[in-house]
């Protein structure tokens, strides 16, 4: 078989302003397309991509090469397979499980919301993507993981170097300095919180992985949170300020959302139209085949579920955010080992909390002007801005 | 070929003749049986794929498997005795009829 067709033309700045003209024509001519200036194999169909990560022995995410580990300071589970990969998610599960989030985190999670959707000024524009899907989102994982002490500020902060650090694959020292300071700040607060998250043990991420019966070394703990911060707060974020869009870009929407109470599945075509996790990359261990290419041992692949997600065999209009669809099958938290572990927490916070919540709260809320909305990335993508005006 | 009896939460009952080794998560999800999500594929990571074996085949669809019992803690539903997750229970000739109910809420 031949190899996958080579592409030199299509550009990183092309996919951060807007990939999904790219993805759609990918999808149409080239579905398996080795892209050069992304230096991947790019994926664009959904059966390719969730082919690829439903086997993780052949599309492998153990790649201790990439600037993850520096960025981190160490080998996370986001870059490990099989056991290992399982029993460090596994220490960590606990603290995300649905019932856990009903029971325990509601009640705080509403409070939370209220107080930061009360701060919001009236009558004026008001950007929502710096004032309340940003900080909302950082004081929500604070408390999940155990480390409510640290500030907004620092929770965003931390968790935009994390990200920059472990997408830097251009390995500027620069980056990783940013990153470093970071890793500092956070092992001293991990550091000052661990004899009280281990005397007054309780449901947070932190306390469960210290007080396990069988705990996994310090290190990984500490790697488990930063890997939390680092995937935990733009993600929701991103999420909520795309279904604020979508719905505010859509009134009849939004008026038949609020009638049925459809919050929970606008939250999932939001995550579908514009996944905020949009690409992964795996790791080729064995010559192989996808979608009639050779692909050779040693390749890297990239699927890009943000083009499944709008997968014409699957979708009518996919281009559109269009919340009543008979199915939804997006794969925007992933699949196989690596599904997003954070999925319950997102759905319930940003989908049975803020959202009604917001909506209640400023039932006339409206976008000040849909081309002010700015969109932008590449691996992770979301509005940069969302000026609206609060009644 | 063996038969897959699902029953969904509000009752409506879905058969499926589906080939021997599939799991029972794929074969809803093949056939489009509403009320099984199954996000992670049957890697056992995220729980979507909840349901309750009819308490007459729970003996022959077996015990759950090594971490079933920890993931099922995620499961969105209330957990029971009957509880399983659908990606892990591999359909045999010995299933042939088998009933599930699937539980109200996957996510
Ligand atoms: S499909 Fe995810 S646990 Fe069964």
């Amino acid at each position: 078989m031949p190899l996958a067709p080579l592409d030199e033309t299509i550009t990183i700045t092309q996919l951060i302003d807007d990939p999904y003209p790219i993805y759609r024509r990918l999808r149409a001519e080239a579905p398996v397309m080795r892209v050069a200036s992304v230096k991947r194999t790019l994926l664009t169909k959904a059966d390719l991509t969730r082919a690829v990560k439903d086997n993780p022995l052949l599309f492998s995410s153990n790649d201790p090469n990439t600037p993850m580990r520096p960025a981190l300071r160490a080998h996370t589970l986001m870059r490990k397979d099989g056991p290992e990969h399982m029993a460090e998610r596994m220490a960590m599960m606990p603290a995300f499980s649905p019932k856990r989030i009903q029971t325990d985190w509601a009640p705080l999670y509403e409070q939370l919301a209220q107080d930061y959707i009360a701060r919001l000024p009236r009558g004026e524009v008001v950007d929502l993507f710096a004032t309340l899907c940003g900080p909302l989102a950082a004081r929500i994982l604070a408390h999940i993981l155990g480390i409510p002490e640290a500030t907004d500020a620092e929770m965003q902060r931390w968790s935009q170097r994390i990200i920059d650090g472990a997408g830097n694959f251009g390995w500027k020292p620069e980056l990783f300095a940013l990153s470093d300071e970071a890793n500092d700040e956070m092992d001293a607060l991990f550091d000052r919180l661990a004899p009280q998250r281990i005397a007054d043990a309780d449901g947070t991420a932190y306390s469960v992985m210290l007080t396990a019966a069988n705990p996994i070394p310090m290190s990984q703990i500490y790697a488990n949170l930063k890997i939390a911060i680092g995937g935990g707060i733009n993600e929701p974020r991103d999420a909520l300020a795309t279904v604020l869009f979508g719905l505010l870009d859509n009134p009849d929407q939004l008026a038949e959302v609020r009638a049925q109470e459809a919050w929970g599945k606008a939250f999932e075509e939001a995550i579908r139209w514009v996944a905020p996790i949009q690409v992964s990359s795996r790791l080729v261990t064995e010559d192989t085949e996808l979608g009639g290419f050779d692909i050779p041992k040693g390749e890297t692949v990239m699927t890009v579920q943000a083009s499944a997600n709008r997968d014409e065999d699957l979708y009518e209009n996919g281009e559109e955010f269009f919340v009543f669809r008979d199915k939804n099958p997006h794969q925007a938290f992933g699949n196989g080992p690596h599904h997003c572990a954070g999925a319950h927490i997102a759905r319930r916070t940003v989908g049975k909390i803020i959202l009604p919540m917001l909506f209640d709260r400023f039932p006339d809320m409206r976008l000040v002007d849909r081309d002010l909305v700015a969109w932008k990335g590449f691996g992770f993508r979301g509005p940069i801005n969302l000026p609206v005006i609060l009644n | 070929m063996v038969k897959v009896i699902y029953i969904a939460a509000d009752g409506t009952r879905t058969e499926i003749d589906a080939p021997e080794g599939e799991s029972v998560m794929r074969v809803a999800l093949a056939n489009d049986v509403e009320g099984i999500v199954g996000e992670c594929g049957g890697a056992m990571m995220c729980a979507t794929c909840h349901c309750y074996v009819e308490p007459d085949w729970a003996g022959r669809t077996g015990e759950r498997v090594s971490g079933e019992e920890d993931m099922l803690e995620g499961a969105a539903s209330e957990v029971t005795q009957y509880s399983r997750l659908s990606c892990q229970i591999p359909l045999t000739g010995a299933l042939d009829g088998l009933v599930v109910r699937l539980p109200e809420d996957q996510i």
